[in-house]
């Protein structure tokens, strides 16, 4: 039992130093940047983009995150700005569904193409889906 | 554009950095604590079920449907590791198998939307979003997405097909 348990306990350990050492910068880096003019034009010019997934501007930052780094690491970002922001149940539900379709994209596909994948198809596919499939439940689900 | 955000996002007193910095550390580790407390209890348990005759249980259960996507029975195995660990430990299964790249593509595909599910379904769960519910979409987007990859790639094949001998020269 022991033999397998201590893997488990040391593999847990590392799993957390790894999200510390992740979220705690990123977050950080997140607070530090988030007054910065650059990040408000920022927000102007995906806003478009996001209303037509059903989202606004506020969950830009953790979409993104999680778009690129995935649910894990991003989810530091998501807690943290559902928090500052009071992100309403629709839009974390609507921003869940597009990142359970596409997240940490680049991993992801990278290491598919590494052993003979097609990177375009895979990542085109994702991205298609979680557009439609969020744009279609954001007009069923309609804002309160 | 949105008047009352603006105003309100400007209203907003701008921290000097050392507070930011402050400010994200201790967010950032709460943060953090919070995620751990969620997916170090699931991390263990998956690590352990792994040790039991359960996931070879799985994969054999799920052998025969993996025909629909195009992909060989072996495949199961591969993603019951995806669906329960992650995609290095289904790679690990997938090498051996010579897959052709199409099947390669499609496991990338459905393995990309839904891995790792037991603790990132927890891990979704803390942001306030419907973990469980999430997790259930992420294995039908998974399926749906294998299907629709599996008729465009059919479609690409007949028109490349098509393409290298024109009607008129055949």
């Amino acid at each position: 039992m022991m033999d397998i348990l201590f893997p488990a306990l040391l593999g847990a350990l590392e799993l957390s130093a790894k999200l510390i050492l992740i979220i705690v910068p990123l977050v950080t880096l997140f607070e530090v940047l988030r007054h910065l003019p650059v990040f408000r034009r920022a927000g102007n010019l995906v806003e478009p983009m996001m209303r037509g997934v059903g989202l606004t501007r506020d969950a830009a930052v953790p979409l993104f995150t999680g778009i690129f780094l995935g649910i894990a690491y991003g989810a530091g970002i998501i807690i943290r700005v559902a928090q500052q922001k009071g992100l309403p149940a629709r839009e974390l539900f609507l921003m869940g569904l597009f990142l359970a379709t596409c997240h940490s994209v680049i991993e992801d596909v990278l290491i598919f193409v590494v052993i003979g994948g097609n990177g375009p198809a895979i990542l085109g596919v994702r991205l298609g889906l979680a557009v439609v499939l969020t744009g279609l439940m954001a007009r069923v689900w309609k804002p309160a | 554009m949105n008047e009352t955000e603006t105003s309100a996002a400007a209203e907003e007193p701008i921290p000097d950095i050392p507070t930011r910095i402050r400010t994200g550390l201790s967010a950032g580790f709460w943060t953090s604590v919070k995620i751990i407390k969620v997916s170090v209890p699931l991390y263990v348990a998956v690590t352990l079920l792994k040790e039991t005759p359960f996931i070879d249980l799985l994969g054999k259960v799920f052998a025969p449907v993996m025909g629909i996507f195009g992909l060989p029975g072996e495949t199961a195995f591969a993603f019951v590791a995806a669906f329960l660990l992650n995609m290095y430990a289904a790679i690990a299964v997938m090498v051996p198998l010579n897959l052709t790249p199409f099947q390669v593509t499609q496991c990338g595909l459905m393995m990309g939307i839904a891995h790792n599910l037991v603790v990132e379904g927890g891990v979704l769960s803390t942001t306030g979003a419907r973990g469980g519910v999430l997790t259930l979409c992420r294995l039908v987007i998974a399926c749906a997405a294998g299907l629709l990859l599996r008729g465009l790639w059919g479609l690409w094949e007949i028109a490349a097909a098509w393409a290298m001998s024109p009607p008129g020269l055949s």
